[in-house]
Order: C-alpha cells, then structure tokens, then sequence
C-alpha cells in the first residue's frame, strides 16, 4: 500500500449575486416628471391610472397616451485612499409607459389599462474596476400591468383601484476570483424573468378647481423569479464546481403612500406638492437558490436591511398660453439603504432633484408633454459589510422623456 | 407668444449648460504627498518575497508584481522616479522554473514542472544580471548570512546580480547599503526561521540555510543593518516576520488528511500517524504536529521496505522521519524564536522612527478569520485562499498587492505621507489549468 497523494477539499467561496431595484427614476407621467414628481393631485388624467386611481374617473374625456424616457445613469466610484475613479460606462435605460382610459362620457365610473415601469435601471462598471468581484454590469425592469377601475362617489370625490401584474427581468454579471491560465478571472452571468402581484388604490378630492388632494397606496409586489439561467465561465478545471445551472429568487418591490396637493397661486399658476412613503424596509435580504449545488457553489444570502424612504416633490404649473404649460419643479429623496449595505448596483443616497417639463396642445385631439429631470446622489463614502469594497460613490442621473396624448 | 419661445431658448441653454456640466460625477481625487519622507530613490532590501519568488521559483511575471515593485509604482505619484528590477529577459522569463498546477483530480491538485525558457548559463547559475537596481530582492538570503561574503558563491540568486569580482568577495550588507538610496524597505529575518522551520526543525550538517539564527546574532546584525541604511537620517519601513503557522506550507497537510487519505486509499481504519520527533522518539502525531508541504507528494505513507517491512507513518517501528514534521514542541520554540525576532524589529524600527509592517499580525488575520477584500475571500488555505503561491510559502500576485497596502499604510502612517494604494482586486490568486 502507497498513499500517493492527499485529498485537500478545495474549497472555494460561492460567488454571492445580487439584484436590487436598481435606481428608481419615476417617469410614468411626464406632466409630473416636468415638476420633479409632484402633481397627483393636480394632473387629473390617463397618468392617474398609475398616480391616483381614484382621479381617473374624473376625467371628461378618454385618452391614450404613450411616454418614454431615456435615463441617463452616470455614477463614479473612489476606492477609499486611492487615486482612480472609475465610471459607469454610458447607458440610456428607456423605461416607457402607455395608458389607455375607457367609458362613457360624464359617467360616473371609468376604466384604465396601464403598462409602466415603476423600477429599474442599468449599471455597467464593466470588469476592470476594484468591484468587479461584486458587481460588473446589472440591468433590471419591472413592468407592471395595471387594470383599473375608477368611480365618481360624488362631483369632487373620487375613488378607484387597480390590480398589478409584474413581470420584472434581470440580467446580471460579475468577475470571479478563479484566474485561468492566462490570469484573466472568472465570471457568472446570472438572468431570468419573475412575476408578481399586487394592488394600487386612491382617492381623489377637489374643492371646485381650485383646491384638490389626493391620497394613494401602492402595495408592495413580491417578485418571485424561478428558473433563472446561473452560466459560469471558469477554468476547465473547476467546471465541475461550477456548473451552469438554474437559480430561484425573490425580491420584494416596496409598497408605497403618497399625499398630493394642489393649489392655485394666481390666474395662470398651479403649485403642486407630493410626499411619498416607500414601504422598503421589506427588503431585508436577497437570497439565492441555486438548483445544483456544489461545495463550491452554495445558496447565498446577502444581507440589504433597507430603511423605509421617504420623498417630498413640489413643482409649479404655469399656463404660458392657451396652448402651452410649462413646468418646473424640485424635489428630495431620503434614501433606503444604509451605509454598510450600499452596493454598486444601486449605490444609492439621499437625492436632489431639479426638473423643467412642457405640454403643448397640437389641437384638440392630440398632446405633446416633453420633461427633464435631473437628479443628483450626494457623494457617500461607505464599507460595504458584504464585500468590504471601501470608497466614495458621487451619482447624476439625466432623464428627458417624452409623451404623446390622444383625447376623445 | 414669442417671449414664451424666447424663455424656451433660455430653458434649452440653461438645460445643456447643466448637462454638460454634470453628465459625469467628478470625484475628487486623493491629495497625493510624500509627507516627511524623501522617495525619490526608493530601494527594496530583502528575501524572496522582495524579489518576487512565487510558486517555488523566481520568473518573470513573479518579479513584476513583486510587492516593492507595486509600492514602486504608487510611490511614482509622490516623487519615485527610478525603480529597477533585476527581470529576466522575455526569452529567460521562467527564470529558475516554477510550478503550475496541471489538474485538478477530485479536488487534488497535480503540480508539474515548468521547464521551458529557463535562465540557466550553466547549472545551478543564472544568467547574470549586473546592471543598476533598485529591488535588491535575494531569494534565500538570511539575516545571518548577510554579513558573510562566501554566501554570494553559494547563493545563485545573490551570484546573479554580483559582478564576478565581487563573487565570494562582497557581503549582502555591502551590496545594499551602496546604493545612495533615499528611502528603503526591509524584509529579512523570514528565512533565519523558516530554512531551518520548513527542514522540520532538522538543522543538515554543513548545510547554513538550516540553521535556526541565534537570537542575539539576529540582533546585532539587524541593528547595524539598519545602521548603515539609516546614515544620515534616511527613512524607511520595515516588516515583522510571520508567524509559521500561518501559512499553508505547514497548515495543510494535517494529521486528519493523512488518516482520510489512508483510508480512502487503502480502506483500512487507520488511528495514528506516527512522527519522529525532534528529540528523536517516535509517537502518535496530534493535531498540533504539523506536516511540511512537500510530504503531501513524497509518496512515503504507507511505504514498506525489506529493511523494515512497518509502513511508513503508519507504525512506531516505521515514524514519519522528523524532517516533514514540526512537532508541537518544535512549533511552540519556533514562534518563540519569531516572537524574539519580532519584538526587536519593533524596538529598533521605534528607535529609528521608521515605519512598522505588522506583516506577523496581518497574516495571522488572514489565516483567522480571514479577511474580505472587495468581495474576494482571502485565507491561507492552500490554493484557494487567493493569498498564497502553489509552494505554500510565497505571495501569489493579489497576495502581493495586500502586502504592498500593508508597507503603504504603514509609511503614510508613519511619515504623515499620502501614497494612494493599490487595487489588489487587479491581480490574481492561483492560476487554474
């Protein structure tokens, strides 16, 4: 007997993955969009199916409308003492929106289809920066499908609801620390598609056309992705510990509540104020099951432990002219994620944002609404406690949209 | 109507001006400064870590993320301008050969030779290399014999870089204090324990690089040593010596794998290794015994000869010989020997006012409980810790670049300098076949 050799159990840490909202950037009305989000209770039409349900029916007309926005994600990173930044390569994610109102004219109720993108993003720090063991690229939408019913209670009340369906799609990659023979790492490439239910309801009250409020709750929609497609791109050698396999998960998308007012502020002028509570506090973690383990390949569980948000918006409303509005707001976004748990896919902070936005009446039939918002992420400097990626994130978002309306 | 088109123009200047402006977040970049500290001519005094050793040989693609080369690099940003290293040629570029892992076999690692475009003139020599550097790097070199001028004769590393008149005629020392260098790092001291640790504690006769130094030899050379690096109040850094069981040359192959590996080979129900001691009494190993690397591919266990018909490692009569093991008493003078060591690099680097890489307690956090950097497990588990080579002992590429942060921070501590660190996630562990 001749023991050669020695079994050493290599063992090699599981790549953990990630998946959060991605950066949020409401785009679903560009009417509100033109006034930094605010004006759910000011905008009474097709958008409402998303904003306020409950103001749909308050409508005297039906419309369809279609919108989308080209958001422009740019952040930077600093690696805590050292002197590179690195950027996010330039990408427009285009989250769009279509709405469609049904019903008889001046009738006391209303229905509504709305398709929209209330979360998502695209971030690509490509695989040459000091977090490309955590993150290099992640695109993700959730698309909700909303149909909706609204009903006139009164002249000035309204109330409506609607059901959510989600769809949510997600499409990530990062390095692994496995170096082939010519010292390049590895890399999982993780995608899938989820679905998800949930409601959204509102009220809506004015007092002539002066004054109107408007109260609305967003359930939270859990998404549940099954059969996500895990590829690994390792040396030959440690194939087997990696294989491409199929993984499940779950990610919770926050409910919310929002209070919207608005008020006149002379003949032609509209002011507008918006508070949202976002519900994120049900992100606790993200866990990843993956169908065939190996030592090497385990479930991961990453802690997120995010906080409820909160919002405050207000924008003003100007009628230049008969057939022109134009639009400006400001708004502030206090953030969900707490320091240790600030990950490159979203490397999220308390948020300025600043927006300019139109609407021109082509005729009586047809609209133009057009915005820009701007959003700035005030720089953080954080250790993430699951990776320990030390350093400073600085984000500007860019988001023009446009919108087309068609009234009868 | 035209003043609305009019404001529409302003609105449309005033968007672009911002876009423009802040379409990119501009961080701000870390204020670099060499603080009290002159770096303009930086040299690295050392063993094969300073010069890049890596899975058992020095080759080129080793000695280029040797950790001073990394340092060198940064230290460009705070007035280094000249850092050489003695590379060999691309044609040379696996230098003295090393070690790659071929497979993996059930989780076993098969190790081959790399035998092409060797640097060998003759054998046991390497191609010299006799021109200016600044990474003095010596694989092999010993505290204690950087004061004896034949070890440059014995040594093919030293032989390499001396001119031939100085072969066998120049000290380490000498070599290293020549050079007009306005700051310096120093790592020696490792090889004073480990040549005579990873022997098993066994010291060959006539053979000097398995002497385990005397303590006050081990002083009072590192006190003029640094001495003579020191004239005229130059600055440097210096680091401790690690703790030899923190790495995984010795933590590997354990007691439990062997048994496991009996019996998976063989199928019997094995209890007991047995070792021969350093006192020379053979015993039952513990799990504080610890087993050298290289008894891992020896193929002994298990091995009977006419001579004696015991299996080896297996049966008293048949001990595992004391050079593949450090037993717990051997373990236990060892770090004694590193604790004596460490604690006057610490009192003399406190003297000088030179900066302090706790190399011994960094490494001992890497072995417990291991450290995360940007997402990459680092350990001292052998192959897969990210940390160390396929020998064991030396750094691999990202292992380098810890250390490398390590020396930084401990100079931008010491002499209030703000060198920017190195992104070690650029750099690789082991390679995989």
């Amino acid at each position: 007997m001749q023991i050669k050799r020695l079994i050493l159990g290599l063992l090699l840490a599981s790549p953990a993955a990630v998946w959060a909202q991605g950066s949020q950037v409401n785009t679903q009305s560009q009417k509100a969009v033109g006034m930094a989000g605010a004006g759910s209770a000011l905008f009474v039409d097709e958008t409402s199916i998303f904003y306020n349900p409950g103001a749909v029916a308050k409508m005297d007309h039906n419309a369809v409308s279609i919108g989308a926005s080209a958001v422009m994600y740019r952040a930077a990173f600093r690696e805590f003492n050292s002197n590179d930044v690195h950027h996010t390569k330039f990408k427009i994610s285009p989250p769009f929106s279509a709405f469609a109102t049904f019903g008889p004219q001046n009738s006391w109720w209303k229905a509504g289809l709305g398709i929209y993108t209330p979360f998502g993003g695209s971030v690509d720090w490509g695989d040459q920066w000091p977090g490309r063991y955590e993150l290099n690229h992640l695109q993700m939408r959730a698309i909700y499908i909303q149909p909706t019913l609204s009903f006139k209670l009164t002249e000035n009340f309204g109330i409506g609801g609607g059901f959510v369906y989600n769809v949510g799609m997600v499409d990530l990659s990062r390095s692994i620390p496995t170096a082939s023979a010519d010292g390049t790492p590895g890399r999982a490439e993780l995608s899938g598609v989820g679905t998800g239910m949930g409601f959204n309801v509102g009220v809506h009250y004015n007092l002539e056309d002066d004054f109107a409020i408007s109260l609305s709750y967003r359930s939270q929609v859990i998404t549940k992705l099954k059969d996500g497609d895990a590829q690994f791109t390792v040396p030959p050698a440690l194939a087997a510990s990696f294989p491409n396999t199929t993984f499940d998960a779950e990610l919770p998308l926050p409910s919310s509540f929002n209070v919207g007012v608005t008020f006149p502020a002379g003949e032609r002028v509209d002011i507008a104020a918006d508070a949202t509570f976002i519900g994120y506090s049900v992100y606790r973690e993200l866990v990843f099951d993956y169908k065939d383990n190996t030592p090497v390949l385990e479930d991961t569980k990453q802690i997120k432990n995010y906080e409820n948000a909160f919002s405050v918006k207000t924008g003003l409303n100007v009628e230049a002219s008969e057939k022109l509005d134009l639009r400006a707001g400001v708004g502030y976004v206090y953030t969900p994620v707490r320091g240790p748990y600030v990950s490159p896919e979203t490397p999220d902070n308390n948020r300025i944002m600043g927006s300019v936005g139109f609407t021109y009446d082509i005729n009586d039939r047809w609209d133009l609404t057009g915005a820009y918002v701007f959003q700035h992420l005030l720089e953080r400097t954080v250790t993430s406690a699951n990776t320990g990626l030390s350093g400073a994130y600085k984000t500007n978002i860019h988001a023009p949209g446009i919108s087309l309306t068609y009234k009868w | 109507m035209k003043k609305v088109f009019k404001n529409i123009a302003l609105y449309i200047g005033i968007l672009s001006t911002i876009f423009a402006s802040s379409c990119k977040p501009e961080i701000e970049g870390l204020q670099t400064s060499p603080g009290q500290a002159d770096f303009s001519k930086y040299i690295a005094v050392g063993n094969s870590l300073t010069a890049g050793f890596a899975d058992g040989g020095l080759y080129l693609e080793g000695q280029k993320v040797a950790f001073p080369n990394l340092i060198a690099e940064q230290l460009q940003q705070v007035g280094n301008t000249n850092f050489r290293s003695p590379f060999f040629s691309e044609n040379e570029r696996n230098g003295s050969g090393y070690i790659q892992l071929q497979a993996l076999v059930d989780g076993q690692p098969i190790m081959e030779n790399v035998t092409d475009n060797l640097a060998y003139r003759a054998e046991g020599k390497l191609s010299k290399y006799t021109e200016d550097i600044e990474n003095l790097g010596v694989p092999g070199m010993r505290l204690d014999l950087s004061t004896q001028a034949w070890f440059g004769g014995l040594n093919m590393y030293f032989e390499r870089l001396l001119p031939d008149a100085d072969v066998g005629t120049k000290t380490y020392v000498q070599f290293a204090t020549e050079k007009n260098h306005t700051f310096f790092s120093f790592w020696l001291g490792n090889n004073d324990v480990l040549g005579n640790a990873m022997n098993g504690a066994v010291t060959n006769p006539g053979d000097p690089t398995t002497v385990l130094t005397e303590t006050a030899t081990f002083e009072q050379v590192y006190r003029s040593f640094i001495e003579a690096l020191t004239t005229n109040d130059r600055k440097g850094v210096v680091a401790t010596i690690p703790d030899v069981t923190a790495i995984p040359f010795f933590t590997t192959v354990t007691r439990a794998a062997l048994i496991a590996a009996v019996k998976a080979e063989s199928g019997q129900d094995v209890q007991d290794i047995y070792i021969e001691t350093g006192t020379g009494i053979p015993r039952a190993a513990s799990d504080n015994d610890l087993f050298v690397l290289p008894f891992a591919s020896a193929g002994l266990l298990g091995n009977t000869s006419t001579e004696n018909p015991f299996p080896y490692g297996l049966h008293p009569n048949n001990p595992v010989e004391s050079k593949y093991v450090l037993d717990s008493d051997e373990v236990t003078a060892i770090q004694a020997r590193v604790k004596a060591f460490n604690s006057i690099i610490k009192d003399i680097a406190e003297e000088k006012s030179l900066a302090l890489a706790d190399a011994h307690a960094y490494l001992n956090r890497v072995k417990n409980p291991g450290i995360v950097y940007n997402g990459v497990a680092i350990n001292a588990s052998f192959i897969t810790g990210n940390a160390f080579s396929l020998d064991g002992v030396h750094l691999t590429p990202m292992g380098n670049a810890l250390i490398a942060n390590l020396f930084i921070e401990a100079i931008n501590k010491q002499y209030r300098s703000r060198i920017p660190k190195v992104d070690a996630s650029k750099y690789r562990g082991v390679k995989f076949p």
